[in-house]
């Protein structure tokens, strides 16, 4: 009999479970619409971003990470923000001019507040900086203040110091920085104006620094100066932000966005059942070359392709492979047009060299190396190449199109009589092979600033010159080139560096690769773009009334 | 019974130490190290070498296994390299759902499993037995990754019943029915996958009970077949399935990475492959000496089992 009651309670339980799939069915609403209930000061609308890498924390100096970066760009404002490659908008900073290149003058608007009343002043902009200069402060940001005078030679603030001269409040609202010697204005606008996101002095400035990034401010900033205000980040999910009602430059449409992390293939998943408004680009939230078509087939939303700065690279040993005859003859024996045809559907450029058609330092009269197997066997002939000798091509796993690039290469190299083993490692091995020099060839991709200096890859013992790759003419343009304030000149001078990396080919530019930006239509201002793609965040809005 | 318990406590402790310093060795002998994935171009060296220096990673490695040590004993498990959020706090926040999704995927294996084995046992070779086999050994052999994708096509973009994933809807209450909502699809998957291998142990742990005699005894007592099979014979049966079962528990913790993953179910198999590739070793430790603990429980857990199943096996002394 017990037997009979427990099989009849089972079924209950199944037949529970089916009323529950059938309640559901009719509920699958798009989520915007089942905001919460508006109140008197924010709006209820809510905006939904997809996204693929998982921000880490938010700290804005000591985030390692896109991901990071961009989401902090919803709660903290930096001076400047970049709008279109090299154009410069006022956030924080009213004005940021220089007389000589070499003294700045920043003025802050006064009207910009930190979300707990307290005004946003010079003692915030100072702190930042000097922040950064600390060197008991985790940071991942040290280039950016590189420029200023008095730093010592690992970019730090020289012993016993606590502050920078460098960096003077002038009055409440007014700093002025002082470099080392007159540099390019979009050099300094774009790394301490548009990238350096200012920090609250009045919360941090009692936290031990090298106790800050272990402090909950680094994971839950509480006091922040954006058009957004964080809630909380729900791990693996997603990251809540709602509207910042006392913003400075007008209180958001928007009642709350939500960035929900999902892979690659729900992007398009969740656009087409409108479970997010838009794909966060930029390389962090990617639609996969092959989903382009299922986008153009869709009829809920609107989307473009956009080239960016970011480029990929074969890094190629100099120590292992030192005539440059060999590695010209790599670069002819590749076809990087079909890699961009097959792998990225034409989504994509080729070019020789750190600069992507969106740099205003491109040179467009270099003619990009063509895909030659017969001039790259006879390169090989000429240098005496040991046609028995296998190279090694290291490739990281993670990024599919550039996994898949590594076959196409393989092939191309093996047609001009190469031997390549192909190797792939997760990124950690990746990087330590790179330092270790442990390769022939190694694939690594790389987003770098507008402002045109490369030495961190082309440079003498540059960070990511893997390749050991030296040569004292190299050295020399680099360093004019930062040094350079004229911007002709500067055009000029890294012309001859782009000239140089032809002849040299200590690593060989593959491709830049387009980001898809898509947009729901219920989506009225706002997009996926990326230059000032967060500057009019607080316009932000979806149609109709909701 | 208690003395013995007692006694596997004992013994567990050098164990799970042991499995800590092995742990601690292999990970970093793996290539790269935390620092590396500091891959932001805007970090200089001497913010790379102060990073280095405050995570403790000049130290040598037996000194940095004695400070994890020590923090252990302490009740600390530290901070993680990457998110620099105590560990304690990132573990707990995934242990739930991963427990939840476990669960109850391992429920409806059980649930689906055991009985569909018996039958197929007590009806060999007949059409029930041939597909209850088939779908078993699909349910084995379909990856579930692939189950997942075609799940979220199916069910949540062709016929949108369900959401593509997460474990909450967004801006929604987070209630009961929410979440069960989104916990259908991926424990399903879970499930059948868990559920195709479990059908073949049952089955053929029947099959094996099935032919010997004390069950013509038990029948020519007159008893109904359904007595017969269901207790008489199960029990008997339950021996390696409880011992499967014991395998199964450490999941419950471990979580399914890749399931996880395309779900965006917020579970501790997803925390672990981060923090494999961002080579956070704090965290890392922690995870592997939960999972190692619950190894050890469950194993005790199943001894103990066995007695309560078959009163032949006693633990004395």
């Amino acid at each position: 009999m017990a037997k009979k009651r427990k099989a009849a309670a089972w079924l209950g339980i199944a037949g529970l479970s089916l009323s529950l799939i059938a309640g559901c069915a009719g509920n699958s609403q798009p989520a915007s619409q089942q905001g919460t209930s508006p109140n008197s000061t924010t709006s209820a609308k809510t905006m939904m971003l997809g996204m693929v890498n998982p921000p880490v924390l938010f700290n804005p100096i000591n985030s390692p990470d896109v991901a990071s970066s961009f989401v902090e760009g919803f709660f903290f404002d930096s001076l400047l923000d970049m709008t279109a490659p090299l154009q410069f908008s006022p956030e924080l900073a009213e004005s940021f001019d220089s007389k000589d290149n070499q003294h700045f003058t920043i003025k802050l608007n006064s009207k910009a507040k930190w979300t707990d009343g307290k005004p946003i002043t010079a003692k915030d902009v100072v702190f930042t900086m000097n922040l950064v200069a600390n060197p008991k402060v985790e940071t991942s940001v040290g280039a950016y203040i590189a420029p200023l005078a008095g730093l010592n030679d690992k970019g730090k603030l020289p012993d016993g110091q606590t502050s920078l001269d460098s960096v003077k409040q002038i009055d409440d609202y007014t700093v002025e920085l002082t470099t080392k010697q007159p540099v390019d204005p979009n050099m300094i606008k774009e790394q301490l104006g548009s990238k350096l996101m200012i920090m609250p002095e009045h919360v941090l400035k009692d936290i031990p620094p090298d106790k800050l990034s272990q402090h909950p401010f680094s994971q839950k900033p509480n006091v922040t100066s954006g058009a957004f205000q964080f809630v909380q980040y729900v791990k693996d999910q997603y990251v809540e932000v709602k509207a910042n009602p006392g913003y400075y430059k007008g209180a958001p449409k928007l009642g709350k966005v939500f960035i929900k992390l999902m892979p690659a293939p729900n992007l398009v998943a969740q656009l087409q059942t409108a479970e997010i408004h838009l794909n966060v680009g930029m390389g962090i939230g990617k639609i996969a070359t092959q989903d382009y078509e299922t986008v153009e087939k869709m009829n809920n939303v609107r989307y473009k392709v956009e080239p960016n700065i970011g480029f990929q690279t074969m890094e190629i040993n100099n120590k292992t492979l030192p005539d440059p005859k060999v590695r010209q003859a790599i670069q002819y024996a590749l076809d990087r047009q079909l890699i961009v045809k097959q792998l990225l559907k034409g989504q994509g450029e080729v070019i020789d060299g750190p600069y992507t058609s969106v740099s205003p330092y491109l040179n467009k009269n270099v003619k990009v190396t063509p895909h030659d197997t017969d001039k790259a066997k006879q390169l090989l002939k000429e240098a005496g190449w040991d046609f028995n000798r296998t190279i090694s091509l290291v490739v990281p796993t993670g990024n599919l199109v550039r996994e898949q690039s590594a076959n196409i290469i393989q092939q191309n190299l093996e047609a001009a009589g190469l031997k390549v083993k192909v190797t792939k490692y997760d990124f950690p091995t990746i990087m330590q092979k790179g330092r270790a020099g442990d390769f022939d060839l190694l694939l690594i991709g790389f987003t770098f600033t507008l402002d045109p200096d490369v030495s961190s890859l082309y440079g003498t013992g540059g960070a990511f010159n893997f390749m050991k790759y030296s040569n004292p003419d190299m050295d020399q343009l680099l360093a004019q080139g930062k040094a350079e304030a004229d911007l002709k000149k500067r055009h000029e001078i890294y012309d001859q560096v782009q000239a140089l990396i032809q002849k040299d080919v200590p690593v060989i530019t593959l491709y830049s690769d387009y980001d898809m930006a898509v947009v729901s239509k219920k989506v009225a201002v706002g997009e996926s773009k990326y230059f000032g793609m967060l500057y009019n965040l607080n316009q932000w809005d979806l149609t109709g009334a909701e | 019974m208690l003395q013995y318990i007692a006694r596997r406590i004992v013994i567990a402790v050098p164990v799970l130490f042991g499995v800590t310093i092995f742990n601690f060795v292999i990970m970093h002998l793996a290539p790269g190290n935390p620092v590396d994935m500091f891959v932001n171009p805007f970090a200089t060296e001497a913010d790379i070498a102060i990073k280095k220096a405050q995570l403790g990673l000049n130290d040598p490695i037996w000194v940095q296994y004695i400070h994890w040590l020590q923090n252990l004993l302490q009740g600390n498990l530290g901070y993680s390299f990457s998110t620099y959020e105590p560990v304690t706090q990132m573990i707990s926040v995934r242990f739930g759902p991963t427990f939840l999704l476990m669960g109850s995927s391992l429920l409806i294996a059980y649930l689906l499993a055991i009985p569909i084995g018996i039958i197929s046992a007590t009806r060999q070779y007949s059409t029930i037995d041939y597909t209850a086999t088939t779908f078993s050994f699909l349910g084995v052999s379909i990856p579930h990754f692939f189950m997942g994708l075609g799940a979220i096509y199916l069910f949540a973009v062709v016929w949108p019943v369900f959401p593509t994933g997460g474990m909450n809807q967004l801006g929604g209450d987070g209630g009961l029915s929410d979440t069960l909502r989104h916990l259908i699809l991926p424990a399903l998957v879970l499930g059948t996958g868990v559920a195709g291998n479990m059908v073949r142990y049952v089955r053929s742990s029947m099959l094996e009970v099935l032919g010997q005699d004390y069950l013509r005894t038990a029948r020519a007592k007159g008893l109904r077949e359904f007595i017969v099979t269901n207790k008489h014979a199960l029990r008997n049966a339950m021996i390696p399935i409880i011992t499967i079962i014991g395998l199964d528990i450490p999941l419950l913790v471990g979580g399914a990475v890749v399931t996880e993953q395309i779900f965006q179910w917020p579970g501790l198999g997803q925390l672990t492959i981060q923090s494999i590739n961002s080579r956070d070793y704090p965290t890392l430790m922690a995870i592997n000496f939960i999972a190692a603990a619950v190894v050890l429980l469950s194993n005790l857990l199943t001894d103990i089992m066995y007695s309560v199943v078959d009163p032949r096996i006693k633990y004395n002394k």
